[in-house]
């Protein structure tokens, strides 16, 4: 038998072990000494020589507790190190002589026990000196919050120890933050991205270091919570769930306002006491941590119980550490024996919870490609209503091809239905967002509101998530610095201190509605109509109808009025709301009672791929008005036409003189009819008031789907878009707006 | 008696950390102290001049500490230089990497400027020894 090579190893090691530099094992020392025993592990594994592997195992782990210093007699240690040598010599020279080893080494091993005992013990007693260990996270049960973890010390009057230090710290603190908001919504977008964790652990981690010598304890404490948290789910223990990411979010918004604290202590001032629940905020990131995520993801069964109210937190955790001593026990089981919860109960939360791992079945596929399917299924869409064009002749004749034909076509508009849905997402992330300002705007303006969302599932197209978020923004602030009174004024008026917002989505004719409500002070309508009289903008107060008064705060005059709005607390910029919810084809409505609330009702289509039109034809040109902007199609008769001097043509049209657009002029094109008599006039709203387009007839109503014009021709004032017709031909969709300022140049 | 004039090279991402690390060495008598911000920083100035003794933190971006320290302890010339390791935790797994791969010692943060202190007396003299 050849043992030439553990031999060696072994001899290797006591040499360095009897040599080393310092009585006691320094680091250096340690390291080879660890080397040294893989190896010997290693060899013994290959000879199957397992007592030496054995004593080999023990002693790194001894090795590794003096390294972290663990251990409370070093020299002991040492010793029983040496002995381990020993023995290990002695083995390899029992087998190299006799091939086996009759000695036991069950003597020794007790011993190297008895030293790591001692270490993990005397680890639990020091943990002041350690401020984590891995022992103690390592321990920490499911279920269970482990107190310590949680800073909560008492209120202590922050200490500035180094000034200069301290200014670079919150400096580079503050950078390092916003840092970390960039990376985390890239995060959001690819939950598995580990660089896009370890692009957002690393900045809590250098804060928190940096707070550690600055004796920041606060932010330090908040700072490792975030950073555990985050390098849990680096390991793929937990997912990055959107509470996850909610809860860092918020994690990065405390400590900013922490910093921000230090910094007006620093600079003197004697600031806003920051009103931080850090102490909650610390106990949401253990719950995440440890699983309780109560949003996406595959829920664990006692937090559907939760949810679906058939027991509380409280009898949840209670029961959690019932079954952590009969590991083998099920929680439901538990809770069912306990007679807290019907097997039925359970029953259905199991089957939910398969539910939601039946989710997590899905593709990922690029919105480039998305994109393109679904541009290339309205183009079908196109060629299809073309063939159906062509064959209205010949399918009376033939039986067969009329039911293929008819059948082709149902599968087209299902195949498009189909492709429009998979670009759908649920509102619930706008709404998330939404929600979030509220929050930050409400700390802001010292005011206490809650906010609640309602239909956070329904649906919308995902390019137009984007573009209706400005607008909600807009109206959620009125809302929150107008709309809602402070909490001492709700007091006075008999409300509930803490004001409500509500967010709402729905479907309901092919649009997507969304509300938002306040139960604030609502609009003051005698103040609004008194200035609209002042400013000129209404004639006639007397016939003018609640509803009318309400969307006088749409103008641009009366909007930014400034003591209308600081009155009746409304009405800042919706000019520009009203105007960048018309861009998407929207619409907004206001209710309001005064005293108990505002509403704002926006209605948005679902998707900005498809516009619903009216085909228009001027000469030999196809034109597409947006339906949502016609309010009406007349031919005129000669004496509603006049000619105003200073105000161009103008047609009297619903009892009104309305500008007159000749379409044929504007674009340039030889028309069928010259005389708005002989043509017809279509009326088209805008927020700028509405005009008469004259065109030569109305071929009917289309949906089509909006082609850009390409790179070129994409800023062409008046035209929006191109669309491809039923009869194969391009027409341009009118944009109303771009037209009416066409027409006054 | 340790000289005190020997060139310090300190790797963090964290500037203010820098700072930090640089001040708690001046306490005690350290002036030659230059910086890096990371593990290829730090390569690049080991190669350039010569330095003394190297205290790098454990985390940082592009190349960690301990990836430095292996290239460290991998270069024939730079293979000797003493490695001093900050980490946040003293957590096992990383200390005992580190450890095997050669660090000369490990300190937990926070620490004093007196323990730095000791930490990089003890490890220069084993070495003049």
């Amino acid at each position: 038998m050849k043992d030439n090579d553990l031999t060696g190893l072994l001899d290797g090691m006591a040499q360095e072990f009897l040599f080393r530099d310092s009585k006691d094992l320094d680091i250096p020392t340690a390291g080879k000494l660890l080397n040294h025993l893989e190896k010997i592990i290693e060899e013994a594994q290959k000879k199957k020589i397992s007592p030496i592997k054995n004593c080999a195992g023990s002693l790194i782990n001894v090795l590794e507790k003096i390294i972290l210093n663990a251990v409370k007699d070093k020299e002991k240690a040492a010793k029983l190190f040496e002995s381990g040598i020993y023995l290990m010599q002695e083995i390899a020279d029992s087998y190299k002589n006799t091939g086996k080893y009759k000695g036991n080494i069950k003597k020794f091993l007790e011993k190297t026990d008895a030293v790591i005992g001692d270490a993990i013990s005397e680890n639990a007693v020091s943990e002041s000196n350690v401020p984590e260990n891995n022992a103690a996270t390592k321990t920490g049960a499911p279920g269970e919050i482990p107190e310590k973890k949680i800073s909560s010390k008492a209120e202590e009057p922050i200490q500035i120890q180094d000034e200069s230090l301290t200014r670079d710290f919150i400096a580079e603190g503050l950078e390092y933050i916003e840092e970390i908001e960039v990376n985390i919504l890239n995060l959001e977008n690819e939950p598995e991205n580990k660089d896009f964790i370890n692009a957002i652990f690393r900045p809590f981690h250098s804060i928190k270091g940096v707070a550690s010598f600055l004796n920041l304890e606060k932010i330090r404490g908040l700072a490792h919570n975030l950073e555990s948290l985050l390098d849990k789910a680096r390991n793929g223990e937990i997912a990055v769930t959107p509470s996850l990411i909610d809860v860092v979010l918020d994690g990065a918004d405390a400590l900013k306002a922490l910093i921000g604290q230090l910094r007006d202590i620093l600079e003197g001032k004697k600031g806003e006491s920051v009103d931080l629940d850090i102490p909650s905020l610390e106990l949401r990131i253990h719950k995440i941590e440890q699983g309780f995520d109560t949003e996406l993801g595959a829920k664990k069964i006692g937090q559907i119980l939760v949810d679906d109210g058939f027991i509380s937190e409280g009898t949840l955790e209670q029961t959690l550490k019932l079954t952590e001593l009969s590991p083998d026990k099920k929680l439901g089981q538990s809770l069912i024996e306990e007679g807290i919860v019907k097997p039925k109960q359970v029953a259905q939360a199991l089957r939910k919870q398969v539910d939601q791992v039946n989710d997590l079945t899905t593709v990922r596929v690029d919105t480039i490609k998305l994109d393109d399917l679904i541009d290339m299924v309205g183009e079908l869409v196109i060629t299809q209503s073309m063939i159906q064009q062509d064959l209205k002749n010949q399918l009376n004749a033939d039986k067969g091809l009329t039911r293929n034909i008819a059948q082709f076509f149902r599968i087209t508009s299902s195949l498009q239905r189909v492709s429009t849905s998979m670009r759908m997402i649920p509102i619930k992330q706008t709404f998330q967002r939404m929600s979030r300002l509220v929050r930050d705007l409400a700390k802001n303006a010292g005011k206490n509101i809650s906010v609640e969302l309602v239909g956070e599932d329904t649906e919308i197209d995902r390019n137009m998530v984007d573009e209706i978020y400005n607008p909600l923004v807009h109206m959620v602030r009125n809302s929150v610095d107008h709309g809602l009174e402070t909490s001492e004024e709700r007091a006075k008026s008999g409300k509930p201190e803490k004001g409500m917002i509500t967010l709402k989505a729905y479907h309901r004719g092919g649009n997507i509605v969304i509300e938002i409500a306040d139960d604030g002070r609502g609009l003051d309508k005698e103040k609004i109509l008194n200035k609209a009289i002042k400013s000129g903008t209404v004639q006639n107060p007397e016939t003018i109808t609640d509803l009318e008064i309400y969307k006088l705060i749409f103008l641009p005059g009366l909007s930014t009025a400034e003591k209308v709005t600081d009155v009746s607390g409304r009405g800042v910029g919706m000019d520009v709301v009203k105007r960048a919810v018309e861009k998407l084809r929207g619409k907004i409505e206001i209710e309001s009672n005064l005293g108990c609330g505002t509403t704002f009702i926006t209605r948005f289509p679902l998707t900005l791929a498809i516009i619903d039109g009216m085909i228009v034809k001027v000469g030999t040109e196809s034109y597409i008005l947006p339906t949502i902007s016609i309010r009406q199609a007349l031919r005129p008769v000669r004496e509603n036409y006049n000619n105003v001097v200073g105000r161009g043509e103008m047609i009297n049209a619903m009892g009104q003189l309305m500008p007159l657009i000749k379409l044929y002029e504007l674009f340039n094109i030889e028309p069928e009819y010259k005389d708005p008599w002989d043509a017809i006039v279509v009326v088209v709203d805008s927020e700028s008031g509405s005009r008469c387009l004259m065109v030569d007839k109305i071929i009917g109503k289309a949906e089509v789907v909006v082609k850009s014009l390409g790179e070129g021709l994409k800023n062409v004032k008046g035209i929006a878009g191109g669309a491809i017709l039923g009869n194969g031909r391009i027409g341009l969709i009118i944009d109303t707006e771009g037209l009416f300022d066409l027409s006054e140049e | 008696m340790v000289e005190k004039n020997i060139k310090i090279l300190v790797v963090d991402d964290f500037a203010t950390m820098r700072k930090v690390v640089r001040n708690l060495l001046k306490q005690v008598g350290y002036e030659d102290i230059v910086e890096a911000e990371d593990g290829v920083m730090a390569l690049r100035a080991l190669k350039s001049q010569k330095i003394d003794f190297v205290i790098s933190d454990w985390n940082m971006p592009n190349m960690s500490g301990l990836e430095l320290l292996k290239a460290v302890r991998a270069d024939a010339d730079l293979a000797k230089t003493p490695f001093l390791m900050v980490t946040a935790e003293a957590l096992q797994d990383n200390v005992v990497a580190a450890v095997k791969a050669g660090v000369s010692d490990y300190i937990v943060k926070p620490f004093t400027a007196e323990v730095l202190n000791e930490k990089i007396m003890k490890i220069t003299e084993s070495i003049n020894k």
